[in-house]
């Protein structure tokens, strides 16, 4: 896929920095979150102390067997309540993480220049999966690898007060334990990256594909788009299980080491207990210790397989960051200026390149536009007029040169403008509603008179019959009166039109050329147009070549 | 073809990595209660032998070596359940998506357009993902069983209360869990939906426009498109919740069995009710398996009905074999106008009169009643889909692309044409030159939905695909429109020799007059009142 990981995927530890920061931004939700997994250690210890005062009850404590049941009660309840209040807290945490994430990525995504546009389905990848995918990490992972940083040196604390050798074992233990984690996590990050590649490709080709429906169907494409489907459906599945095994295995190795240290600890204590030591018993143990040890002893393991359990959430956040940095470093879009007067345009010697391009799309161009003067840009296809219309828009930065309305370089400023593209914008909801983004707080009486100087009114349902994604409902030729009558309801003093008749047959377009002329009135207007009447309109006519 | 049929198909296929999982679960779960019960009765064996004087007699070889065993089994049986649940989940999501799409392209092409891209995205990846869990917990059942029986088993040792009071608290483990779970299922549903409407509400907005920036429609744009994952984030925090509850609630019970199971134990050998208490905990948690196999079929059930909405079932085939190529057009003032493959006709009519409706409605994309076509004598409602298909090359007035390259938007017509053939079309639709110049050539990267391209040479792609389809009829559909009249001159005069070389028919709706004159005979669409219908 070219266009997935282009812009200069992220290091591995840029994207650590940036998982950091991240969950610095849950507050003090995942602080809370943190508190409250570590605070499960004070229960462990009361339910291991309760087992240990049941089996062996103390004779200097009142209630006998009972005390030591009513204190593994509690110990249980303790733990219960701190779950709850680890994962609701963890929770919110994540949700805000989410929401400011999902604005950055939305609006990088609007803002991306001409020709840098990230396909529709990446774009849905980023903003609601690899946006979700931070979900476990911020849960679950942040939270765990504080408690795991806390949790067992504090268990294994508590063991030693009644049993230094076996607290000493088990922090001992712990080594390895780290060890394991660190190797098995650096192995499943490569991997985690291309599973999530193989994701962004699947959901793109998907989107893509069902976007442009109706044309797989008219060319009966849809097997080999089927076979296409099938191989990067396949290709995800093979990498994801890629990623699992090594998660799979690192957490089996994990447990497995938990396990045998547990064991190495009721070896101890047994013989121990059974006078069995081969070297002095620098800590004469009797049952009660010893249960409340080894009850105690997969505890000081449980955050750690806790997060090793979480490392997958992790991986896929990290794998999710290498496409998150990118699609969330949002473009440093110019300025909106709210022109107040007719301004002057002046185009000083602007070449524009576009990426992957070797021909400069506009090379060493200069135009100078009057305030309130219209000019009309002709000029064979391909030959930069759109380009023009978006280097006035700020949506192209010149390669070379400087482009300024009223004196400002567009690059520090750019216009609010009336403006119809060559694909008027298209959202669901009613042909109202449509129109009305030009001005949001236009009335209706305004909506319905851009409506009717474009010749929207007379049209089935009217202003508000009902449009949707695909632009269903619209003709070629009505989608074109849409953006006119958008760019005839903007106050803007500025007004730039790309072939706004194009799609309309004569009689149409002579019907809306005394529109277009009321339109550009008292405004410094540009017109891309390959109809001669259009440009007949204006005051000049500039010729551009390929 | 419904989800349920096949996800069946798939757990057929997947059968052997599927009872692997189970076999391994089943083991995992006994091996881990096993294994908690006699670390237990160890240590209170020892100290007991140790108090009263008889180590002799205590035998702590073999129990070591048991505990060492049931670790490794514990170990392999859990990663061994893992990664045979994983692969067959997988490997049958993979099979899985591309029929679904199977299915979606195979409606009725009103059914299958109606939904939208960010919709049909989520059906295709959130709601597949959703039914993942189905095969990797197929093995939770088992597992269940094999804790409640190893649970029951374990605590008899301690006596038969303790075993009685096991039983009762795994009933109330799996009831309490699927009650939380009913409680929160509606915060599920609202999940799976929210999704659907983030992506939906994502891909309406996100065909990023230039009039965003003109009308300073940014920020409109982001919080219109982000409000769909704000009610997400926060149906998300009601499940972290629900979570945290189930969490709670398991850690609770399994607690209380402990305690229970220890109180009820007095009258039992120490190293006996020590067994029985741990296991019991230990075995309790194997419950899980059963309350998500549970839950799991709550959630297929909920994916399927948003699925098989999608997929409605075909209805019969009771098309009739296409035997000519030819057409034929409702006449303005009645009768037929009739056109043998090779003869050209432009549709005329104001903009909005429905030139282009007839045009999809030739090629099945639409089956609205509207004005009278003939296919080879039949209504296209009578004929098969891809017979009618076959007949045409369509270029249509958006000219849309697929976000690829030149090539592949090429191929999409003709999967098997030659570099010589693509060159050929590319010339014919005055592209050529164009392409040539770009460093890449016909693998140079057109952007999302041919963005990087101007508008008159999206169009001349367009055409150029459809002119390498070898079909009997070509519908262009404002083929022209955005062209400089030079490159429109060159465009109709290859066009006409192609045409000569071919004998290719042509549909043409253009409002310009140079392409009109490639055609001798004309269609007034707007000669008759049009039947409008409302959306």
């Amino acid at each position: 896929m070219t266009a997935v990981f282009s812009s200069a995927a992220p290091l591995p530890a840029e994207r650590r920095r940036w998982l950091r920061a991240l969950s610095r931004g849950g507050g003090s939700a995942a602080r809370r979150a943190a508190v409250f997994t570590v605070l499960d250690v004070a229960g462990a210890v009361a339910f291991a102390a309760g087992l240990a005062l049941t089996l062996a009850p103390a004779p200097h404590l009142p209630m006998g067997r009972a005390l030591g049941l009513a204190v593994a009660l509690l110990g249980a309840g303790a733990r219960a309540v701190f779950v709850r209040l680890a994962a609701g807290a963890a929770g919110e945490a994540a949700v805000a993480v989410k929401a400011d994430l999902r604005r950055r990525a939305v609006r990088s995504a609007l803002l991306a220049r001409n020709g840098h546009r990230p396909p529709l389905g990446e774009t849905l990848a980023v903003a609601a999966d690899a946006v979700e995918a931070i979900d476990g990490y911020v849960a679950r992972f942040a939270p765990a690898q504080v408690a795991a940083a806390a949790a067992p040196l504090l268990v294994a604390a508590v063991m030693a007060l009644a049993s230094p050798i076996a607290g000493l074992i088990v922090a001992l233990t712990f080594i390895p334990f780290i060890v394991g984690m660190v190797l098995a996590g650096g192995a499943a990050e490569r991997e985690a990256g291309r599973q999530f590649e193989a994701l962004s490709r699947l959901s793109t080709l998907f989107a893509d594909r069902l976007r442009q429906l109706p044309l797989l169907l008219a060319f009966q494409a849809e097997a080999p788009t089927t076979a296409r489907l099938t191989d990067a459906a396949e290709t995800l599945a093979a990498r994801t299980l890629k990623v699992l095994r090594i998660a799979f295995l690192s957490s089996a190795v994990l447990e497995f080491f938990a396990a045998l240290s547990v064991a190495l600890v009721a070896v101890y204590c047994g013989f121990n207990l059974l006078h069995l030591l081969p070297f002095p018993a620098p800590d004469p143990l009797d049952l009660r210790r010893a249960v409340f040890v080894l009850a105690l002893a997969p505890e000081a393991y449980l955050p750690l397989r806790r997060l090793a359990a979480a490392y997958h959430d992790r991986q896929q956040a990290d794998a999710a960051a290498a496409a998150l940095i990118p699609a969330t470093r949002e473009t440093a879009a110019p300025s909106r200026i709210r022109l107040a007067r007719a301004p002057a345009i002046d185009v000083d010697q602007v070449t524009v390149v576009y990426q992957d391009e070797a021909h400069p799309a506009l090379q060493a161009f200069s135009l100078r536009v009057e305030p309130g003067e219209c000019v009309a840009l002709m000029g064979p296809t391909g030959s930069g007029k759109s380009t023009l219309l978006d280097l006035l828009l700020g949506r192209v930065a010149p390669t070379d040169g400087v482009v300024r309305i009223d004196g400002l370089p567009t690059t520090a400023g750019a216009p609010l403008a009336a403006f119809t593209g060559q694909a008027p914008m298209v959202i669901p909801g009613s042909l109202r509603d449509n129109i009305a983004l030009a001005r949001r707080d236009a009335s209706l009486g305004e909506v319905v008179d851009a409506a009717r100087r474009a010749g929207l009114l007379n049209t089935p349902g009217g202003l508000e019959r009902r449009i949707n994604e695909r632009g269903g409902g619209l003709s070629g030729g009505e989608r074109r009166r849409l953006g006119l009558a958008r760019a005839f309801l903007s106050p803007s003093p500025l007004i730039l039109l790309d072939e706004p008749t194009a799609n309309l047959d004569a009689e149409s377009e002579t019907l809306l050329l005394p529109a277009i002329a009321e339109a550009i009135r008292g405004r410094t207007a540009v017109l891309a147009t390959h109809s001669e009447r259009v440009a007949a309109l204006a005051d000049r006519i500039v010729r551009l070549d390929r | 073809m419904t989800l349920q049929a096949l996800v069946t198909a798939q757990r057929r296929r997947q059968r052997g990595s599927l009872r692997l999982a189970s076999l391994a679960g089943v083991s995992a779960v006994c091996a881990g209660g096993a294994l908690l019960g006699l670390s237990g009765w160890f240590i209170t064996g020892a100290a007991v032998a140790g108090a009263t004087g008889a180590v002799a007699a205590f035998n702590y070889l073999l129990p070591s070596a048991a505990i060492r065993a049931l670790a490794i089994v514990r170990t392999v049986a859990r990663y061994g359940e893992r990664l045979e649940g994983h692969r067959a989940a997988l490997a049958s999501l993979a099979a899985i998506r591309p029929a679904i799409f199977t299915g979606l392209v195979r409606q009725a092409p009103e059914r299958a357009l109606e939904l939208s891209t960010g919709e049909a995205v989520s059906r295709m990846v959130g709601d597949v993902d959703a039914i993942e869990t189905l095969f990797i917990r197929r093995s939770g059942l088992w597992s269940a069983a094999a804790a409640a029986g190893a649970g029951v088993g374990l605590t008899a040792l301690a006596g038969w209360p303790c075993a009685a009071v096991f039983a009762a608290l795994f009933a109330v483990r799996v009831l309490g869990a699927l009650t939380l779970a009913h409680l929160a299922a509606a915060d599920g549903r609202a999940l799976q939906q929210n999704e659907g409407r983030l992506k939906d509400r994502l891909a309406a907005t996100l065909s990023a426009s230039a009039e965003l920036a003109a009308y300073d429609l940014v920020e409109w744009a982001v919080d219109r498109a982000t409000a769909a994952g704000d009610a997400l984030g926060q149906t998300r925090r009601k499940q972290h919740r629900a979570e945290g509850r189930q969490a709670a609630f398991a850690a609770a019970i399994s607690g209380a069995a402990t305690v229970a199971v220890l109180a009820l134990a007095a009258h039992a050998p120490l190293p006996l009710a020590a067994l029985a208490a741990l296991a019991a905990g230990a075995c309790l948690d194997g419950a899980s398996g059963l309350t998500q196999a549970l839950l799991d079929r709550a959630a297929m059930r909920e994916a399927a009905g948003r699925i098989d909405g999608v997929l409605r079932p075909e209805p019969a085939s009771t098309h009739r074999p296409l035997h000519a190529a030819a057409l034929a057009f409702g006449a303005p003032r009645g009768g037929w106008i009739e056109l043998q493959p090779g003869e050209r006709l432009v549709l005329l009519g104001a903009s909005g009169c429905g030139k282009t409706t007839l045009l999809e409605r030739m090629l099945k994309l639409r089956s609205e009643p509207g004005w009278p076509i003939r296919i080879g004598g039949e209504t296209p409602g009578a004929l098969a889909d891809a017979e009618v298909r076959a007949l045409f090359a369509y270029a249509p007035q958006d000219a849309p692309l697929l976000s690829g390259t030149i090539r592949e938007n090429l191929t999409l017509a003709a999967a098997e044409a030659s570099e010589a053939d693509l060159w050929t079309a590319l010339r014919d639709a005055a592209l050529e030159d164009r392409v040539r110049r770009a460093p890449m050539g016909l693998d140079t990267w057109v952007g999302d939905a041919g963005e990087r391209l101007s508008g008159g040479e999206r169009r001349r792609l367009s055409l150029a695909r459809a002119l390498l389809r070898p079909a009997p009829w070509l519908l262009l559909d404002e083929p022209t429109e955005g062209l400089d009249a030079e490159t429109e001159q060159t465009v109709i005069e290859r066009l006409a020799l192609r045409l000569q070389r071919t004998g290719q028919g042509l549909i043409l709706i253009s409002h310009r007059p140079a392409p009109r004159r490639l055609c001798g005979r004309f269609l007034d669409l707007g000669g008759a009142p049009v039947i409008y219908r409302a959306a």
